[in-house]
């Protein structure tokens, strides 16, 4: 009954600066899938609009991100993200939530003062980060599992939250 | 965490780290003592009934115990962002982990428990059997430290002689042992322990010890502080065991030979004092006529820990949570006085019909007994659905008397008393029924071999009696 997955300060050191090998082994496939979506966030974030396609795979960790060509000129997400809302009422009431991986402290941006990971109305695509939940000093990406448009985000910034709470609302939809 | 006595809870706030009736138990003391309790919990816990008691609740994960109740991380994180300053881990998940509660000390929490390194120390149980031998204390005939080929097995095997009992050296709580009685099963037996071991426990140790067929299973309840006291709260007998499974338990233990009890005792309080142990712990022993022998520490509060609180009038909980904070013992040893006797019967959501399955359900019908001195700990009511992901404990039937037939006829009037049904909600209840109206158990005369067999399906649901 002694089940421990808590490591020393220094072991959580080497894994910030360590390899990724090093951390999927540790981790195991699920906590390696979420350092793989968190660095296909970034990849998908150099593009200024969302991508057609991404995948993330765990094997010898590979990352790709597929653009459609950029004539049709995709809305760009953050104003154009609202409009596009407007136009596409057909899946009226879905709603996807985002909830919490883990108890902890939610954060709407990398660190304070910086630009919110999303804000209502910004179109995200599945693996990208929407939020922190940070639990014993260690940064936990919170992720969406579905591509769409943020409806709402109803967990404060700075605020306790519970595993399984409700943080970001989507409407699923785009990137056919 | 030392606190002048008097003034005051020894905590402000403290975190209950488990589910079910202990968490209930744990949350009732602390109201008590006008502790602010914050109750962590699963989402199949949510409508527990220590979660509406308690002042705060948390929800820390999924089911699955690895990801809630035994998921560290969690739990700390709770016990911080709520303000907690001692964290309760009750019996079971992390209970006995000396890792866990060095995370908590880390994290400025008081783990209300022994120190981790005698957790540690004692959580080796081919270790502490070495220990307490040093100590003074009566072993079986064994090896010292544990076997890992075959090459010593056999010797060893050998000279301890048939039957023996192959134990993990990581398990403990009746988990992580096999019986051998033939000499063909030796190897394989052996074998598949260390297999299991290694796969269940992370460290594929075991050890051998004689196995004692007809012996009393009888354990002996110490409480001790930071100031070197350490006392003895009587004995515990606990030998109606199914599947090294307690059932049934009572102090004080029944017919045992003139100064037995005596002896138990004092072994405990100088097995306690040589490992440096403080708070609440158990030293459980075999016992077989004239003969005793250690067995292993439970470095936690027990299960049966209300019969020792029925005859002694001390609530050991709260006694818990003092010594953590650095408070002395209230009493000396000489006023500890057991008076009268008390039996617990465990009610377990399992189908007696279908090999004692756990038996997930919605409790439709719930009603505990009551009346003159009867204690029940449950966190059962209508509506509570029992979930399939943790033990089956459903109540514990606690009663007191001033002598033994009187308690054996109370315990029969409770158990009938009791009303339990639901869709598919099948208990132990009658089974217990059946124990107290055993001659062999009435006589007191029983070991743990009394429920041999009820174990068949064909076999009846209860022993004959």
């Amino acid at each position: 009954m002694t089940e421990t997955r808590v490591e020393s300060a220094d072991e959580q050191r080497a894994v910030e600066l360590g390899s990724l090998e090093a951390e999927m082994t540790r981790l195991g496939a699920e906590g390696a899938m979420e350092i793989l979506c968190r660095s296909l966030s970034g990849v998908v974030g150099l593009a200024p609009f969302p991508p057609a396609r991404a995948s993330a795979r765990f094997g010898c960790a590979s990352i790709e991100v597929e653009w459609a060509s950029p004539e049709p000129a995709p809305a760009a997400p953050a104003a154009g993200a609202a409009a596009a809302v407007e136009e596409e009422e057909p899946e009226a009431e879905e709603r996807h939530e985002v909830r919490a991986p883990l108890v902890g402290t939610f954060y709407r941006a990398q660190e304070p003062g910086a630009k919110p990971f999303v804000e209502v109305g910004d179109a995200v695509v599945a693996g990208q980060q929407v939020g922190i939940v940070e639990a014993m000093k260690l940064m936990n990406p919170v992720v969406a599992e579905v591509s769409g448009w943020v409806t709402d985000v109803v967990a404060g910034d700075g605020e306790r939250v519970e595993f399984g709470q409700p943080l970001v609302f989507l409407r699923p939809g785009g990137q056919e | 965490m030392t606190q002048a006595g008097g003034a005051g809870p020894p905590f402000e706030t403290v975190l209950v780290a488990n589910r079910g009736e202990i968490a209930l138990r744990v949350v009732r003391t602390c109201r008590e003592m006008g502790i602010r309790t914050v109750v962590v919990y699963s989402t199949a816990d949510r409508d527990s009934a220590a979660v509406r008691l308690a002042d705060e609740a948390v929800q820390i994960g999924p089911p699955a115990p690895r990801q809630s109740y035994l998921y560290p991380p969690a739990i700390i994180e709770a016990a911080v962002s709520t303000g907690a300053q001692a964290v309760h881990p009750g019996y079971g998940f992390l209970s006995e982990s000396p890792d866990f509660a060095e995370i908590c000390a880390r994290h400025g929490l008081t783990f209300i428990g022994p120190p981790p390194e005698v957790m540690a120390r004692l959580g080796d149980k081919a270790l502490a059997r070495r220990l307490m031998a040093d100590a003074g204390l009566p072993v079986l005939p064994g090896t010292r430290d544990p076997v890992s080929t075959v090459a010593e097995l056999v010797p060893a095997a050998r000279r301890i002689g048939l039957p023996l009992i192959v134990k993990a050296s990581a398990g403990g709580g009746g988990r992580g042992m096999a019986v051998v009685r033939t000499w063909e099963e030796l190897v394989p037996v052996f074998r598949a322990m260390r297999a299991t071991a290694r796969s269940v426990f992370g460290d594929p140790g075991v050890y051998l010890e004689r196995f004692w067929e007809r012996a009393k299973h009888v354990e002996v309840q110490v409480l001790a502080d930071e100031h070197g006291a350490v006392l003895h709260l009587g004995e515990r007998d606990c030998s109606v065991q199914r599947r090294h499974q307690k059932l049934v338990e009572e102090t004080p233990a029944p017919r045992l030979a003139e100064g037995m009890a005596r002896r138990l005792a004092e072994y405990a309080v100088a097995g306690a004092k040589s490992v440096g142990y403080t708070g609440a712990g158990t030293f459980e022993f075999l016992v077989d006529e004239e003969e005793a022998a250690f067995i292993e520490v439970n470095s936690r509060l027990q299960v049966e820990h209300p019969v020792t609180e029925m005859v002694t009038g001390i609530d050991l909980v709260r006694e818990q949570i003092r010594v953590a904070s650095g408070l002395p013992l209230p009493v000396g040893q000489e006023e500890v006085r057991p008076r009268g006797v008390a039996l617990e019967c465990r009610v377990n959501a399992e189908d007696p019909e279908r090999r004692f399955a756990p038996c997930p359900g919605e409790l439709a019908e719930f009603v505990p007994p009551g009346g003159p001195f009867v204690r029940v700990d449950t966190h059962g009511y209508p509506g509570w659905r029992i979930s399939p992901d943790y033990d089956s404990l459903l109540a514990k039937v606690v009663v007191w008397a001033p002598e033994r037939e009187q308690a054996l006829a109370r315990m029969e009037r409770a158990l009938a008393e009791f009303r339990i049904g639901g869709e598919g909600v099948r208990t132990t209840r009658d089974l217990l029924r059946g124990v107290m109206g055993h001659p062999v158990f009435r006589a007191g005369t029983h070991t743990t071999s009394l429920l041999d067999g009820t174990d068949e399906p064909a076999g009846g649901t209860a022993p004959a009696g």
